[in-house]
């Protein structure tokens, strides 16, 4: 008997031992003395250096506040964040992105901004992207607008000009049927359903179409403009100007383009690095404005940093995400990443490569329309993929998967 | 007096052996179950916290097309992955005899076994690529024009269940080779005497004294099969972007399907419903596959 | 055996070897290509020997890391339940205690459920602990498996009482007879118990994916997924990564091949 208590005991510590191992990551806020410590969530590791530069700016300025730049790879960013804001525990201020940014306001994981900032040295279609129920969170930090990348090598051999501002679909259209090559294997452009940022959003918003009303209440996608804009890509495919679905899956498009085996590639001004960095495409790209369907359009989107509700020091994440929204952090930010979205401050970001007319981007701005989303824009992301799939492989017409696509959606956005 | 006393102390070290292990079972496997069942019935908030929404999850599952196509896939993959068997027990006949080089064979008929699923899935998606895939390759050498395996409806569950197979034969044979080696080598001996020849031995003797082993392995490959995820995450991918691949509906499985909405979408109420489903179509095939046992495993 | 039918015999199995290895082969050959070598049509089939795709793997993931915590984690939960299964199926072999046959029926029930089940309350579980993106969030639950006490149990009913009762007769107490006893009888099922736990836990991808979401405290499944997941067609350093990732198993198989094997049929002929 005796030795079984003992043995038990043992265990008893052994258990013991094992859930006090949880004491990873104390946190050491050194509150004691005044300090404080914020800690600030981002996915992109280009921009790390430049997070962290920031930060030590900050702290110049606010010697009693240090910054924990935490960086969460883009795949289990979100993840991460639901995790810990549905433990109470999300970051002191955060990256955040239009397609989560209602969620998150709507479910008081966010805070609205302390004070009035001016908003109107940002473009307008952030700051409305950033405002829920009229009242706005966080600061933008940057913007990114697309443009229709080129490979001018393919472009001379087939002797076609290069695009110029102000061409059309039309235009468009004719140069991806010159450019295209059965022999060579070379297509005028790919039109794949990976990134509707780039592609989808943009040639709806052209062809006069919305992918959601402006209340938030109703999908557009049965509207015959949104499904003129579709069936430019769908042509595309008919036309075999594109690669069909099945290959774009295997090898997708940017991989095609890098490969010289697409002409064209609507891409976005976070390109920039790929592309220059590229040992094939650095020597034979550039940029032209998207073509103009019924009007001009390009979707801008951009991050903005935002403070979390359940924050213990709101007061200095919200100095934080002001200063991140200054211009001396613009201009930081605008040498090294992307484009700030502080107006003025982009010169820096042009004059990197002046090369390449990424001039473009910026004019972009003056059309631009505000990325679509809604408070559970996930849910009808995953539903656009499930039904336009079918119309880009063949299977369906495009309005039919369409019509099909704005039923769901509708059901969707009436539960939200 | 002391017997008494001699068998509490036993019983009471007996419970104290089983303490540890039947703790952590309970908190984390028994408990857990009767939490899902009780989740199926429940919908979550996005930010956590669930409330109780009667049979909504159920109603919604039998209307939900994606269950619908998973549930099939699910099944046709698992079918079709019943192949691995009958090759397996040829292999393993093969390799049951004293000869040179046995053990390599076994070992390569092995390695996929022990190697990791997602660097298996990996290395599939390369060589089914359609453009540059080294089976198109190959076929591309005797003038057929290869499909993209994984991204073409038609071929899309079939490029799977090929992994599958690859991947579980030498499990599979492993058992077999086993199975055979327990057999009496009288059996062989008193048929050889009677003039059977090498091909009666084993259709005669092996593969009905071998029934109790296929059993066993088709009731685990079923089992194994219904929970396929890994090859669907690492070859498709999961959430949104998964479904821009056209063959999707042929690849998502049950249990991606259960990741998606528990994980991603974060509906965990209706994953939980989604994997009472595969509870009861588990239970529902095995159940089958004891009752049809009676008609073929022969139990010497 | 005549010798025309041992050729034709070595021809199936050469041949159906080819098949097994060929994935290998072509892995090793495209992570050693660059890749425009590797999208090159038709395909180059002798590499320029890019060694820097190995360099590449650990440049975009915490490799370093992440192997590290795999092997922690597979060692913590090969020990882990080789003690407490072996513990628990000596007490359901051979001592008497009331409640043994609903205890081990309770046991059995949790073989019978697919693994899916638990996942969600587990998940809550860790997330109440505030084990997320933690190394024991993916050991603890791992320590307990109803598969190992049942694939010892059956191993410890195969013993002969005899040694048992002699030391019991000398005054052995229970964990005397389990520890210089039962335990050295059943070192090859242990081992073959630990061959299994080991291969499940380093290949395990999806409990490890939905509880760390951090590079840091992934395992290599998941790292190795979350790398295919950024650099989706980089096929030469995927191929570089998913070589390395697996490699350490394939290895520790090559010289435990017994084991392992044993350890399968055991699962297979006892079951």
């Amino acid at each position: 008997m005796r030795t079984f208590m003992r043995v038990g005991a043992a265990l008893l510590a052994a258990g013991l031992a094992l859930s006090g191992c949880s004491g990873g990551d104390g946190d050491d806020d050194g509150e004691a003395d005044g300090n404080v410590t914020l800690t600030y969530a981002v996915w992109d590791q280009n921009q790390k250096a430049a997070m962290q530069e920031l930060a030590a700016d900050f702290t110049r300025t606010h010697p009693t506040t240090t910054i924990d730049v935490q960086l969460t790879p883009w795949e289990g960013y979100w993840t991460k964040l639901k995790a810990a804001a549905t433990g109470g525990a999300a970051p002191d201020v955060f990256w955040m992105n239009g397609p989560n940014f209602q969620l998150y306001a709507a479910n008081g994981v966010i805070a609205p901004n302390a004070e009035q900032a001016d908003m109107s040295v940002y473009p307008k279609p952030l700051v409305d992207l950033y405002t829920y129920e009229g009242k706005n969170f966080g600061l933008p930090k940057d913007m990114d607008t697309v443009g229709v990348w080129f490979n001018k090598k393919l472009f001379d051999a087939k002797k076609v000009p290069y695009p110029k501002d102000g061409w059309t679909w039309a235009d468009f259209q004719d140069a991806a049927a010159e450019l295209t090559d059965a022999k060579t294997g070379v297509f005028g452009v790919g039109a794949p359903l990976s990134s509707f940022q780039e592609y989808q959003y943009d040639t709806i918003a052209q062809a006069g179409g919305f992918v959601i009303s402006p209340d938030g209440k109703k999908s557009g996608y049965d509207d015959p403009k949104t499904i003129a804009g579709l069936k430019f890509w769908t042509d595309l495919i008919a036309n075999k100007h594109s690669p069909d679905l099945k290959t774009m899956t295997d090898t997708v498009p940017l991989q095609l383009f890098e490969a010289g085996k697409l002409a064209m590639y609507w891409g976005g001004s976070w390109n920039v690095g790929e592309f220059t960095g590229n040992d094939y495409t650095k020597d034979k790209v550039d940029v032209a404005p998207l073509p103009k369907g019924e009007k001009q359009a390009t979707i801008i989107h951009g991050v903005a940093n935002v403070v979390g509700a359940k924050s213990e020091h709101p007061k200095q994440a919200w100095e934080f995400v002001k200063y991140l929204g200054s211009k001396p952090a613009a201009d930081i930010l605008g040498k090294k990443g992307p484009i700030p979205a502080y107006e003025g401050t982009q010169s820096d970001w042009v004059k990197a490569h002046p090369d390449l007319n990424l001039q473009t981007f910026l004019d972009a701005v003056d059309y631009a329309v505000p990325y679509p989303v809604s408070k559970n824009t996930a849910a009808w992301n995953e539903a656009e993929l499930t039904h336009l799939t079918k119309a880009w492989s063949g299977e369906q017409p495009v309005d039919r998967a369409a019509t099909d696509l704005a039923k769901t959606m509708n059901d969707l956005l009436a539960k939200e | 007096m002391t017997r008494r006393r001699d068998r509490i102390t036993e019983a009471l070290w007996a419970y104290a052996f089983i303490a540890p292990i039947a703790l952590g079972l309970g908190v984390f496997y028994l408990w857990p179950v009767l939490q899902t069942a009780y989740f199926s019935f429940t919908e979550w908030g996005a930010f956590g916290g669930h409330e109780w929404s009667g049979a909504d999850n159920y109603v919604r599952l039998i209307h939900d097309s994606e269950v619908g196509r998973a549930l099939v896939n699910t099944i046709s993959y698992t079918v079709l992955g019943l192949v691995s068997i009958p090759l397996a027990v040829v292999f393993a006949a093969l390799l049951n005899r004293k000869m040179r080089g046995a053990g390599v064979y076994r070992t390569l008929f092995f390695l996929p076994v022990v190697t990791m699923p997602v660097a298996v899935a990996m290395v599939w998606r390369w060589l089914y690529n359609g453009d540059y895939g080294l089976i198109n390759y190959l076929l591309s050498l005797a003038g057929i024009d290869g499909p993209n395996w994984i991204a073409d409806p038609a071929t899309a569950l079939y490029a799977l269940v090929v992994i599958g197979i690859w991947s579980s034969l030498g499990y599979n044979l492993i058992i077999f080779l086993a199975g055979m080696q327990a057999i009496p080598a009288e059996y062989y001996e008193a048929a050889a005497l009677d003039g059977a020849g090498p091909v009666r031995q084993f259709f005669r003797i092996t593969l009905p004294l071998l029934s109790p082993t296929a059993f066993f392995v088709s009731v685990i490959s079923v089992i194994g099969s219904l929970q396929l995820f890994d090859l669907v995450f690492v070859i498709a991918g999961s959430g949104a972007s998964a479904r821009a691949n056209p063959a999707y509906p042929r690849l998502q499985t049950v249990v991606a399907l259960f990741y998606d909405r528990a994980f991603v979408t974060n509906e965990r109420g209706y994953a939980a419903a989604i994997v009472m489903v595969l509870l009861l179509i588990i239970a529902a095939l095995t159940l089958v596959q004891f009752r049809l046992q009676r008609r073929w495993v022969h139990y010497a | 055996m005549p010798s025309r039918s041992r050729v034709l015999l070595h021809t199936v199995l050469i041949a159906a070897s080819l098949v097994m290895v060929a994935p290998f082969v072509w892995q090793l050959v495209t992570s050693l290509k660059s890749l425009s070598e590797a999208t090159a049509v038709p395909p180059t089939l002798l590499p320029s020997g890019r060694w820097g795709n190995y360099g590449r793997v650990f440049d975009l993931l915490p490799f370093g890391a992440q192997f590290g915590n795999t092997v922690i984690v597979a060692l913590a939960r090969t020990a882990g339940q080789v003690l407490l299964c072996s513990m628990a199926a000596y007490a359901f072999a051979r001592l008497r205690f009331p409640g043994r046959k609903v205890l081990f029926g309770l046991f059995l029930s949790v073989l019978m459920v697919p693994p899916q089940l638990f996942i969600i309350p587990q998940y809550q579980i860790m997330s109440a602990l505030g084990w997320l993106n933690t190394l024991q969030a993916l050991i603890v639950p791992g320590l307990f498996s109803a598969f190992g006490v049942f694939l010892l149990r059956q191993f410890f009913l195969g013993l002969p009482p005899e040694l048992e009762e002699a030391a019991r007769l000398d005054g052995a107490g229970p964990v005397r007879i389990y520890w210089s006893i039962m335990l050295p009888l059943a070192r090859p099922g242990l081992l073959a118990l630990a061959v299994l736990v080991l291969l499940w836990s380093w290949n395990d991808l999806f409990w490890p994916l939905v509880v760390n979401s951090d590079p840091d405290t992934m395992p290599l499944s998941a790292g190795l997924a979350s790398l295919q997941g950024q650099f989706q067609t980089d096929y030469p350093v995927l191929m570089a990564g998913s070589l390395l990732a697996s490699v350490p198993v394939i290895v520790v198989f090559i010289f435990l091949q017994r084991q392992f094997i044993q350890g399968i049929a055991q699962t297979g002929i006892k079951g």
